[in-house]
């Protein structure tokens, strides 16, 4: 059975959520421009929780995303490319936060007042996520590594 | 020619460009389509002009494949994903390369067909999003008997095996080749706690069928990992290699050389 939304607000209320240990980007399977990384997220509960995230360095398009092992996305940060909500067909912008509905999944997307700082700081970025979403990150995000060679 | 027009093709040739939106981007112009990605963000192209004014190159800029990669925590795509971007690819006549998917455009006259091209690619690359397995449209185990019939290996699925204690064992293939026949076993889970059992599991099954792989004509044993999903430690494959062949799911080709014995 799929997700329900109460099911999805419980987890991200849930104040146990925790990332443990540095995070460090590397480079994707097929060393595009982008970087990323994952990390587990450990709770009370136990829910099967993963962080993806990923930046394109060519053009400094960020997103933060929280991955369930048994639903996919159900939870998301973009900075750099807009949006259209399939309820309304509203366009939402180029800072926008995906959130689960049972009828939608994750297409809805909403602009989060508490995100400031700028795709181009991915740290700074990533202090503002880790608040909003209730994740204890004890440790490091390191910053993003320099692109080396001309891709394009 | 005006929006007003009546006529339908008027109409389309007058307005349609509208939806495309051009703004400078750094050192690309970027290129907002009215086209979504499956979660509706929107799919953006990059144009950078060759530095002689002619023509240039039209790239996503690994945007589609940033966008894929960030609905699952598989770390690598399964060959049948590779094939079907492969296969895209070839279709609208797009390259692939580093992750991005780009075509040159000669001259301004071929500029909107190759951006066509290179948005329709990227939409449907994007919806590979809907063969990743937690969005419950296939399994792995689907993905190897697909691969099998691709490669013309005969198998027989799910085959009721007795081991040496009488337990009934079901291996999810019996493959068969001229030169050797084969039992499989598909490691697939999607949980670091739950790949211990799914290893002990299969090791006791290769235990109990150990009679096979004896006389004239012995049984190959293939345990096939379904690394993937990045959840095997390195035990769980020492477990399983003193008892079977080991392959692995991101390595098809190495597994069928497995079954026809020439690995």
């Amino acid at each position: 059975m799929a997700l329900t939304k109460p099911e999805f607000e419980a987890i991200l209320s849930n104040s146990t959520k925790t990332i443990v240990g540095d995070i460090t980007w590397s480079e994707d399977e097929d060393h595009s421009p982008s970087v990323e990384f994952r990390a587990e997220v450990e709770s009370d509960v136990g829910w099967p929780l993963f962080i993806k995230g990923s930046y394109n360095r060519l053009i400094g398009a960020l997103t933060f995303a929280v991955i369930s092992k048994t639903e996919g996305r159900i939870y998301a940060l973009d900075l750099g490319k807009d949006h259209r909500n399939p309820d309304t067909g509203q366009l939402i912008g180029e800072k926008h936060k995906h959130a689960w509905t049972e009828e939608y999944r994750d297409k809805v997307a909403y602009v989060p007042p508490d995100i400031t700082e700028p795709a181009t700081n991915p740290r700074a970025v990533w202090t503002q996520f880790c608040q909003e979403a209730k994740i204890r990150h004890r440790g490091q995000l390191q910053p993003v590594p320099a692109l080396q060679s001309e891709l394009f | 020619m005006t929006a007003t027009a009546q006529n339908p093709c008027e109409i389309l040739a007058a307005t349609l460009s509208r939806l495309f939106v051009c703004s400078p981007h750094g050192d690309f112009t970027r290129v907002r389509t009215p086209y979504l990605y499956p979660d509706g963000d929107s799919i953006d192209l990059f144009v950078k002009p060759r530095l002689d004014g002619v023509g240039g190159t039209i790239s996503d800029l690994g945007e589609t494949i940033r966008w894929l990669r960030g609905q699952t925590v598989s770390p690598r795509r399964t060959p049948r994903q590779a094939a079907m971007i492969s296969d895209i690819c070839m279709t609208h006549n797009v390259e692939f390369f580093k992750g991005m998917l780009q075509a040159r455009y000669e001259n301004n006259n071929a500029f909107a067909d190759v951006a066509t091209r290179v948005a329709q690619a990227s939409l449907r690359v994007s919806d590979l999003w809907l063969s990743f397995r937690n969005r419950a449209v296939e399994s792995v185990t689907e993905e190897v008997e697909e691969y099998l019939i691709e490669q013309k290996i005969a198998f027989e699925k799910v085959p009721r095996l007795p081991g040496r204690s009488g337990r009934i064992w079901t291996p999810h293939f019996h493959a068969r080749t001229d030169v050797q026949s084969s039992l499989i076993y598909v490691l697939a889970t999607g949980s670091r706690s739950a790949a211990r059992a799914v290893t002990e599991h299969v090791v006791t099954a290769w235990y109990d069928l150990s009679n096979l792989r004896t006389g004239q004509n012995p049984t190959e044993f293939v345990s096939l990992f379904d690394d993937t999903a990045d959840v095997w430690a390195d035990q769980d494959f020492a477990l399983v290699r003193s008892l079977s062949r080991i392959a692995r799911w991101s390595e098809p080709d190495e597994f069928a050389q497995i079954l026809r014995r020439a690995g």
